[in-house]
């Protein structure tokens, strides 16, 4: 038995694991014995090349707001960086040489954040190379590939702009790919899916669209806290109105009744806040019509207009308080 | 001619750059700064809902965020002439206070800093600190278990990086503390601005959380904690840098490029909105700090040239005028990028020439004492002593919004002009933590007809301009001592200072559909 991780006692360490494995809804997956074991095992850091495409480093901010485990501790302690145009010490050849050395080695966890031009590969260029060929050359040895953010995953906003952004799976086919939507990505399912990964060496159970089920499992409306509002036709139309703060926001062009994702109940950034809690509307970021699809994003549309009429219709039942 | 040398990609930024530099003699002759990446969000936003634009705008940048949708919305309470309520107003300056405090510690101690120490040296300190000896063994143990990614590899440590162990060490602490203190930036943020990166309260009008004094008093009491950091630790580890081993680097101006400087104003201290934390001016030629002529900011005198940037050939426009298409074939161009200038002339906009604009008596101060001249360092300078400015106003600003609170007719919104008018047009300027930044809209039908950003990176690390004269970042790159063609860290360090963020730097319009792939096939 490993003593000691970064310097901690066994027990500090088994704590430090099951507060992890809650942090990053896993506790019903796994016990802190088993993402001990498995971060104990890992004596080398598991080696990870996170690239950036068409993006907006939006989702590597999102890794780096994790409180628990902390950055310094991720960065450091649990994963091997190898390349990360954001993080990393080299620029240039050096930085492009960290990458086909760890691509030799193999074994790694790739992670890609943005989207892939299919216009013209010359609509981004890394190192003098199209970004499409540097994501098929890294794709070819990892161990896992992970979409993070709406780019990567489905094409996000690029996807409606002259270059046509295009997602991970259209440019590898036939690979498994772990897609964790939302924009940004949520710190919380990133690292979450990392140390799963980490554990059994398999991805979690998708679903068909690649998202994990442990986290977009379920509609952003079932959960939503204003759920008792939308049942009494009580909408939002004036944010200076106290009376109105917790009224449904779909007059204001929610989508969570389509949206599939744990954001009420995780909530954003340590649990502080999100966005319907903020009294802005959920834009359905984590789903593969965001955004083009979803607009106009503040005003009652072909979504929301779908959705009053299922509810005229009786298709979605009241949420009965229990 | 001089050894060429090309660095792509710049790392630790925010977007694809590419620079070159031409060396002569151990020193730059000549250099060009690339944007290698574009998405075209202007063209997405044609006959959309002009509302979407604050939202989608947001994603030109993940690092800076939010501070489009600050422009954006401008713009747009412009063209729908809604009058955001000062509780709106200061809902949104805080939030975007927030913002900068996390951005500036980031930029300073992850994508900086790195650039200045010899981080190895840790292993020579002999001290007793315990916190420090912590430090210590993390990084010796990172290097005995022989895998210290991502703080290698690097370029190798040169005549000005820091060795001293006892400065190194601390400094790291600091890195890692730092990491701490920008998630508490962020969480402050997200009180008010639902979640972050990218808030999601910030609409045309004003603002949609409507808050309550548990907030307040929640986002006060990580503003203190912030406040204690940037006092206590950034501004001091900033001016001991600058004035202790890298004095020299400071003094030489490495990295000054042109004495020009543009700021559009920001941060409203009042409800009239004529008292501001950042003034608006444009400075051309600075010669020292005595008697700098400021000039009134007009944003008719704006233009960008497209002479050296992929797109189709268009004389100097206007933003409001600007539609061009892509062209990835142009002979003689070499970069996504854009380039802005003020009456023909470029200029550098950030942390110094808000300092320089508003004349800044701390920064102006620190200049004469030790005779530092605008450049890298001076521009690290600049940064700090201006997030003190922010944490003030941010102390101001909950005061103000506890006050408006109270009033029976405390609003955060105009829900009355909510709606987009049939016709309309609306500029909307803000000073990110990177500079000057505008966005222009016109409305036609009730759908966006156009949709311009002239973001801070464009001014600053623009292509050359019709009359052949360099960006700021060529500019600035002259002179810069490279001795070793293998290590240019000057280099880096120079386009560092300016915190780069090239993602939105790149942008285009594409007003007739098709015409992309007529170019691509060309």
């Amino acid at each position: 038995m490993i003593k000691s991780f970064s310097g901690l006692s066994r027990r500090d360490f088994l704590k430090f694991c099951a507060g992890t494995a809650a942090a990053l809804g896993l506790s019903d997956v796994f016990t802190a014995e088993m993402v001990a074991e498995a971060l104990e095992a890992a004596a080398k850091k598991p080696p990870l090349i996170w690239l950036e495409g068409q993006d907006c480093a939006g989702c590597t901010i999102s890794l780096i707001s994790v409180e628990n485990p902390t950055p310094a501790s991720l960065i450091l302690d649990k994963l091997s960086i190898r390349y990360h145009e954001t993080i990393m010490a080299a620029s240039g050849h050096m930085a492009e040489k960290a990458r086909e050395n760890t691509i030799k080695e193999g074994g790694y966890v790739l992670v890609v954040e943005g989207s892939i031009p299919s216009a013209d590969d010359r609509f981004c260029m890394v190192g003098g190379n199209p970004f499409r060929e540097i994501v098929k050359e890294t794709a070819e040895k990892a161990a896992a590939i992970i979409g993070v953010g709406a780019c990567a995953a489905f094409g996000g906003i690029p996807r409606g702009t002259p270059s046509k952004g295009v997602p991970l799976s259209k440019v590898l086919p036939g690979k498994t790919i772990i897609n964790l939507p939302t924009c940004p990505v949520h710190m919380d399912h990133l690292v979450g899916t990392v140390v799963y990964f980490l554990v059994t060496h398999k991805a979690p159970p998708l679903d068909k669209l690649g998202r994990p089920l442990m986290y977009f499992g379920m509609l952003v409306h079932d959960n939503c806290r204003r759920r008792g509002h939308f049942d009494e036709d009580e909408f939002l139309t004036d944010w200076n109105d106290p009376k109105q703060r917790d009224w449904c926001l779909l007059g204001k062009g929610c989508k969570g009744p389509e949206t599939y994702s744990d954001c009420p109940i995780r909530r954003w950034n340590s649990g502080i806040n999100f966005c319907i809690d903020a009294g802005a509307p959920c834009q359905g970021c984590s789903e593969p019509g965001f955004y083009e699809e979803h607009s106009p994003l503040y005003a009652m549309g072909p979504i929301t207009d779908r959705i009053l009429a299922k509810k005229a219709a009786g298709l979605i039942p009241r949420k009965e308080n229990t | 001619m001089g050894e060429r040398i090309t660095i792509d990609p710049i790392t630790r930024i925010e977007g694809h750059l590419k620079i070159e530099v031409e060396v002569e003699n151990g020193k730059v002759k000549n250099a060009w700064s690339s944007g290698t990446m574009a998405r075209g969000f202007e063209a997405l936003l044609l006959g959309k809902d002009p509302r979407d634009a604050s939202y989608v705008t947001s994603r030109f940048c993940g690092v800076c965020f939010s501070v489009h949708q600050m422009a954006s919305v401008r713009a747009l309470d412009a063209a729908f002439n809604a009058q955001v309520p000062w509780g709106g107003t200061l809902l949104r300056n805080l939030v975007m206070g927030a913002e900068y405090i996390y951005d500036h510690l980031v930029h300073f101690y992850h994508l900086s800093a790195l650039d200045y120490i010899d981080i190895m040296a840790i292993a020579n300190y002999t001290g007793k600190d315990p916190e420090l000896n912590k430090v210590k063994d993390k990084v010796v143990g990172l290097v005995q278990r022989g895998d210290t990614f991502p703080l290698t590899p690097r370029y190798k440590p040169d005549e000005f990086s820091i060795k001293d162990p006892d400065v190194v060490i601390s400094a790291v602490k600091h890195y890692l503390d730092a990491l701490k203190m920008q998630i508490k930036a962020k969480n402050m943020g997200v009180i008010f601005g639902g979640r972050a990166p990218h808030y999601q309260s910030i609409v045309v009008g004003g603002f949609t959380q409507y808050p309550d004094i548990n907030q307040v008093a929640r986002f006060r009491s990580m503003l203190d904690e912030l406040a204690t950091f940037v006092n206590e630790v950034y501004i001091p580890d900033v001016v001991a840098f600058g004035t202790g081993p890298l004095l020299s680097l400071a003094k030489a101006g490495i990295g000054g490029g042109h004495p020009n400087y543009l700021s559009y104003g920001s941060f409203e201290l009042n409800e009239a909105g004529d008292k501001l934390v950042f003034k608006p001016g444009v400075v051309v030629g600075l010669k020292g700090t005595e008697s700098v002529k400021v000039q009134p900011f007009k944003q008719e005198k704006i233009t960008e040239s497209v002479r050296y940037s992929w797109y189709e050939k268009s004389t100097p426009k206007h933003p409001y005028e600007g539609s061009q298409v892509f062209y990835l074939e142009r002979p003689g161009a070499y970069s996504f990028v854009k380039a802005p200038r003020y009456e023909k002339t470029p200029m550098e906009v950030g942390p110094l020439a808000r300092g320089v604009v508003d004349q800044d008596l701390t920064l102006f101060g620190l200049i004469k004492d030790y005779g530092i001249k605008p450049g890298a360092v001076a521009r690290h300078a600049a940064r700090a002593i201006e997030t003190k400015k922010v944490v003030d106003a941010m102390y101001h600003w909950c005061d103000e919004l506890t006050a408006a609170m109270t009033k029976p007719d405390f609003k955060i919104h105009d829900t009355v002009n909510w709606n987009p008018p049939s016709e309309g047009e609306g500029a909307g300027f803000f000073e990110p933590p990177r500079g000057a930044l505008g966005h222009w809209i016109r409305i036609k039908d009730l759908k966006i007809a156009n949709y311009q950003a002239v973001v801070p990176s464009t001014w600053n690390a623009s292509p050359r301009d019709e009359r052949g004269v360099r960006g700021q970042y060529e500019e600035s790159l002259i002179g810069v001592p490279v001795p070793d063609p293998e290590n240019p860290t000057n280099v880096v360090r120079v386009i560092r200072s300016f915190d780069p963020c090239l993602a939105c730097a790149v942008h285009l319009i594409d007003p007739k559909t098709n015409e992309i792939r007529k170019f691509m096939i060309e």
